[in-house]
């Protein structure tokens, strides 16, 4: 294996992972502070794009209720992503309300919370289908401006290339990466939110409203995974209403992998997953997802807690 | 509580009851008639075709083609008089992703519909899961999406009109070589996961050794992968001038979107799954200049094909998709063998066993000029198909307006 | 009624298989153990089934012998059984959503082998599995007698001392260990046998499908048998039963609703192309509704007063 080589795979890797890195950054944010996995996370990263698209005045397709209908508004991406990830936000919330609190009331056993977060994906996922179809939708070609579409890292005659979209992702999900880890660790807020994790009846007790802050921690998880959905929806297109849904199951070898309710392990998970699967043989390429569940169970066999996570009182 | 647990016994039993009582009405919403299940024979108001396509799942998209390719063919042939006076009359089950969904659909369609003949299901595995359900019963069966090897082996009553493109590979490796005679080195990608690109690549790669072409690497990929960084990066490196995939529209498109933004400038060869403008919405601009082999051209000199083009811009603002012009075909041919039959004796005079029966001899003894070209069926009911095509994506600038363009 | 079971025959026998499934599922949810393998064993069965029916036993015309399919079905159990123990040991070390993770990996791995293995058929599976019967109805002549045998089974284990083991382990796991009882012998205990049921359940739903290949028995079917036994009940072996025939069925319902005469346009249409979001609003509903399922024990012993 040449230099060159070397540099291109580690390259592919990096590029793979970060995709899973961002999408695993909602998913292990509600496992931090509530010890739950929220299964609805990938119809959340779906919708992220759809709204985004919508908000961009794009025209939908011709199947489903509203075939060939646009929005009257037509907003750059950059504001249609972020007012997008905020309805998916506000969608997160509602969803907090109407499928989680009544089980935390409740002190459900936290099963039912999963099989409660898979109804909701399935509601998402069919209401987009059945709403605007299921053909594919892209995001118009100047989405990045006049940014070079790839960068050569390499000489014209040995290039070591990689797609600019994907320096982005990689780059806003190491970035929310550190913001969450400062917040979380060094101000009030973050501090808050601990406390919550910890024990949320102690917590209710010094006065720090919990249900506010589990609304707070949707809110961010599901923001979060509106503005990843719209980023890799760039990268990929939107292929149908299933697409975030299909990152849902490599997402959980990602956060188990790095430490399940690990910021920072949400990350390093991804990029360690996306570096396997670009170092898998070629003959062998097939098998990839294989490999990354054989890490995932042995993994788990090992070190349950990830390569982050700290060892914490079972909730589950 | 313990008003909740008899909430849930009352709920069950509801359920329970919803079941039976479902089975009393046995007509779609769009019914005029109640069939007569007793003597079996089809009312003389309306002939019942089912149409067993996905409405729901991720395979709904190539459904809802199948499906507009269906509904234009029923409306074109009644207002053409029918079955000689008599109209007929499409009902539609969805069957879902799934084998058993199929099954389903097909079990609903059989009897309780009380259909003469059924098209679909959409995919090849649910064709040999629900295909023997119609063999059993008896009811004729024409697939108009299964490509894949041993659908129309299943049984006497399965037939298909969906040509396994596999014969036409050659063809678009033939264009790209009129279009650049200096091609040397040839790349070939395919979705290892999907029955149909198996078999694709198969031939396209016998036929590159065939035409004394460098074949310089293979490889794989998953229709559900979205990123093809390392299967890019890998066959740029060995310098392709000639790169040929074989997969599905969403995989597809992307692998063509990431190729070119890595800087491969070379010709691109798509399979039979590029056939669906679905694709335009994937790569936009990048997909200009593919070429694509396909069994259906919109630019069909026939009749019937005229009809249905114009019928189809009209409607959905685009180019029929070669789905529609599938499924399209398969109403025809139900159509035109009931026709053929009702001049030898009065279908709807016909106890319902002996019409299906006498209807799927009917079908494969014919010949057909349908928007596929000239059709016939092979005594196994493979169809017979002698016009193919091989059309270049045309995307302009921005990557809006895509359309195949077909080359003479 | 001749018509009624021509009708539903196929969906008959589905929910059969179904409730069996949901079975599979809640033998390792006895000892409180959530996993999610049991679709795995049912791939895999069924696979053992399709190879052995199209390769190894070939008979030649007419109906395939109904011993050689319950002789698949005991080779699938054993398999499956074998293969429940070597997973099971290392896993069931592991809690709640871990183990969950765990054995969703390992259906994952399984499914990643069956779509890539030439023994498999790779991509397109196994066709043309030959039928021990004329009609799907007719598995009932296996599947019921099936489902009661378990049923039967469950309800003696229930009340013996290992079934009291399981129950023991699942409310408090350290303090069944104080008391003597082994729990990682009666985890992997309930996991094996529910892994046997599935590879069982799998080898006849491959004859019954007439086809099998990868897309059986994925994770996907994993939270349709996970939904019924949670929403069934999982504190007796009758809510699995029947939350496995509801669910089963509740497509077919949606379906024949919308066939209804008379309804208004828009609803039939909403029945035909919505049905799934009904199915996951019925999910959420259930779930918050009846978190203990809706048949629990007391539901059943005032049953029994009246």
């Amino acid at each position: 294996m040449d230099f060159t080589l070397l540099l291109q795979q580690l390259l592919n890797g990096l590029s793979i992972g970060s995709v899973y890195a961002i999408f695993a950054l909602g998913y292990t944010l509600i496992f931090s502070i509530l010890g739950i996995i929220n299964f609805a996370h990938g119809a959340l990263f779906t919708l992220g794009a759809y709204f985004t698209y919508a908000l961009m005045g794009e025209r939908f397709g011709f199947n489903g209720l509203l075939a060939n209908v646009a929005l009257p508004v037509q907003l750059p991406f950059s504001i249609a992503l972020i007012l997008g990830s905020v309805l998916v936000g506000l969608v997160g919330v509602a969803i907090e309300r109407i499928a989680f609190r009544p089980l935390r009331r409740r002190r459900a056993d936290p099963l039912l919370t999963v099989v409660s977060s898979l109804g909701v994906a399935l509601v998402i996922v069919n209401a987009i289908q059945y709403l605007v179809g299921s053909e594919s939708y892209n995001f118009p070609v100047n989405t990045y401006g006049n940014l070079p579409v790839a960068i050569n890292f390499g000489t014209a005659d040995k290039p070591i290339t990689i797609r600019t979209v994907q320096i982005v992702i990689f780059a806003v999900s190491v970035a929310i990466m550190g913001i969450l880890t400062y917040c979380i660790n060094y101000t009030k807020f973050g501090k808050a939110m601990k406390a919550v994790a910890e024990d949320p009846i102690t917590a209710n007790l010094l006065g720090i409203p919990t249900d506010f802050f589990i609304v707070i921690t949707f809110f961010i998880s599901s923001f979060l995974g509106g503005v990843a959905g719209t980023l890799v929806g760039s990268s990929v297109s939107i292929a149908d209403p299933y697409f975030g849904i299909r990152y849902g199951l490599k997402g959980l070898a990602v956060i188990v992998l790095g430490g399940l309710g690990s910021i920072p392990g949400a990350v390093l998970g991804g990029l360690v997953i996306g570096l396997v699967e670009a170092f898998v043989p070629a003959d062998y390429s097939a098998y990839k997802d294989a490999f990354a569940f054989g890490i995932l169970f042995i993994m788990l066999l090992v070190r349950p807690q990830g390569l982050l996570g700290r060892r914490f009182v079972q909730k589950v | 509580m313990k008003k909740s647990t008899f909430l849930g016994s009352a709920l069950l039993l509801a359920f329970a009851s919803l079941l039976s009582a479902c089975n009393q009405t046995n007509s779609g919403p769009n019914a005029t008639t109640t069939a007569n299940p007793s003597a079996g024979a089809v009312s003389s108001n309306s002939i019942p075709i089912g149409i067993a396509l996905a409405q729901t799942s991720n395979v709904a998209l190539l459904g809802q083609e199948g499906i507009q390719g269906a509904k234009i063919a029923e409306k074109y042939f009644n207002d053409k008089g029918g079955i000689n006076g008599t109209p007929i009359r499409l009902v539609v089950q969805d069957t879902g992703g799934e084998e058993a969904g199929a099954i389903n659909a097909f079990q609903t369609l059989i009897t309780q519909n009380q259909v003469v003949g059924i098209v679909g299901p959409t995919l090849s595995q649910q064709a040999f899961s629900a295909g023997p359900i119609a063999e059993r019963a008896k009811v004729p069966v024409i697939g108009a999406s299964n490509t894949a090897k041993g659908v129309p082996e299943i049984g006497d009553y399965v037939a298909r009109v969906s040509a396994p493109v596999a014969i036409v590979a050659p063809n678009s490796i033939k264009a790209a070589l009129k279009i650049n005679p200096k091609i040397e080195k040839v790349a070939v990608f395919y979705a290892q996961n999907d029955a149909f690109s198996k078999s694709e690549t198969e031939t396209f790669q016998q036929t590159v050794k065939d035409q004394k072409l460098d074949l310089v690497t293979v490889q794989k990929f998953q229709t559900t992968d979205t990123d093809f960084q390392t299967q890019a990066t890998n066959a740029i490196n060995a310098k392709p001038d000639l790169i040929v995939i074989s997969g599905l529209a969403a995989d597809g498109g992307n692998l063509v979107r990431q190729l070119r933004e890595l800087g491969y400038k070379g010709i691109i060869i798509g399979g039979n799954g590029f056939n669906t403008s679905n694709i335009f919405a994937v790569c936009k601009a990048l997909c200009d200049g593919v070429l694509v082999a396909q069994a259906y051209s919109p630019e069909h000199p026939n009749e019937v094909n005229k009809v249905f083009r114009t019928t189809y811009v009209n409607q959905y603002k685009k180019e029929p998709p070669q789905f529609s012009a599938q499924a399209f075909t398969a109403v025809q041919v139900y159509v035109e063998a009931l026709k053929a039959l009702d001049q030898k004796s009065k279908v709807t005079a016909m106890p319902l066993p002996q019409l299906r029966t006498e209807l799927n001899k009917q079908i494969l003894a014919g010949k057909y000029d349908t928007p596929l070209g000239e059709i016939a069926f092979t005594p196994v009911g493979d169809v017979i198909q002698n016009d193919f095509y091989v059309a270049q994506l045309k995307v302009d600038k921005d990557g809006n307006n895509g359309k195949f363009a077909f080359l003479k | 009624m001749a018509e009624f079971l021509a009708n539903y025959g196929f969906l008959i026998v589905s929910m059969v298989l179904g409730a069996l499934l949901g079975l599979s599922l809640y033998l390792p949810l006895m000892t409180g153990q959530l996993s999610l393998a049991s679709p795995g064993f049912y791939a895999l069965g069924g696979y053992i089934a399709a190879i052995l029916s199209t390769q190894v036993f070939k008979v030649s015309g007419g109906l395939f012998p109904i011993g050689l399919v319950l002789l698949e079905m005991l080779i699938a159990g054993v398999v499956s059984g074998i293969l429940g123990v070597v997973v099971g040991i290392p896993a069931l070390r592991l809690r709640g959503i871990y183990l969950a993770i765990a054995t969703i990996a390992f259906v994952e791995i399984l499914r990643i082998l069956s779509l890539n293995l030439d023994i498999t058929g790779g991509a397109v599976g196994i066709f043309g599995i030959p039928q021990p019967f004329q009609t799907p109805l007719e598995y009932l002549w296996i599947a019921l007698p099936l489902l009661i045998v378990s049923m039967v089974i469950l309800y003696r284990l229930e009340r013996i001392r290992v079934g009291r083991a399981f129950t023991a382990i699942r409310e408090d796991e350290l303090a069944a260990g104080a008391m003597g009882i082994d729990p990682t012998y009666y985890k992997v205990l309930a996991f094996t046998l529910g892994a046997i049921l599935a590879g069982v359940v799998g080898a006849l739903s491959a004859h019954f499908l007439n086809t099998w290949n990868a897309r059986q028995g994925t994770f996907d079917a994993s939270i349709v048998y996970l939904t019924s036994v949670l929403i069934g009940g999982t504190r007796t072996f009758v809510g699995p039963v029947l939350g496995g025939m509801v669910f089963t069925a509740l497509p077919e319902v949606l379906r024949a609703i919308a066939d209804t005469a008379g309804l208004p346009l828009w609803l039939a249409q909403f029945l035909r192309d919505g049905r799934l979001i009904i199915f996951g609003l019925l999910i959420v509903l259930g779930t918050i509704f009846f978190p203990q399922g809706l048949v629990t024990p007391d539901l059943l012993k005032r049953q029994r007063h009246k």
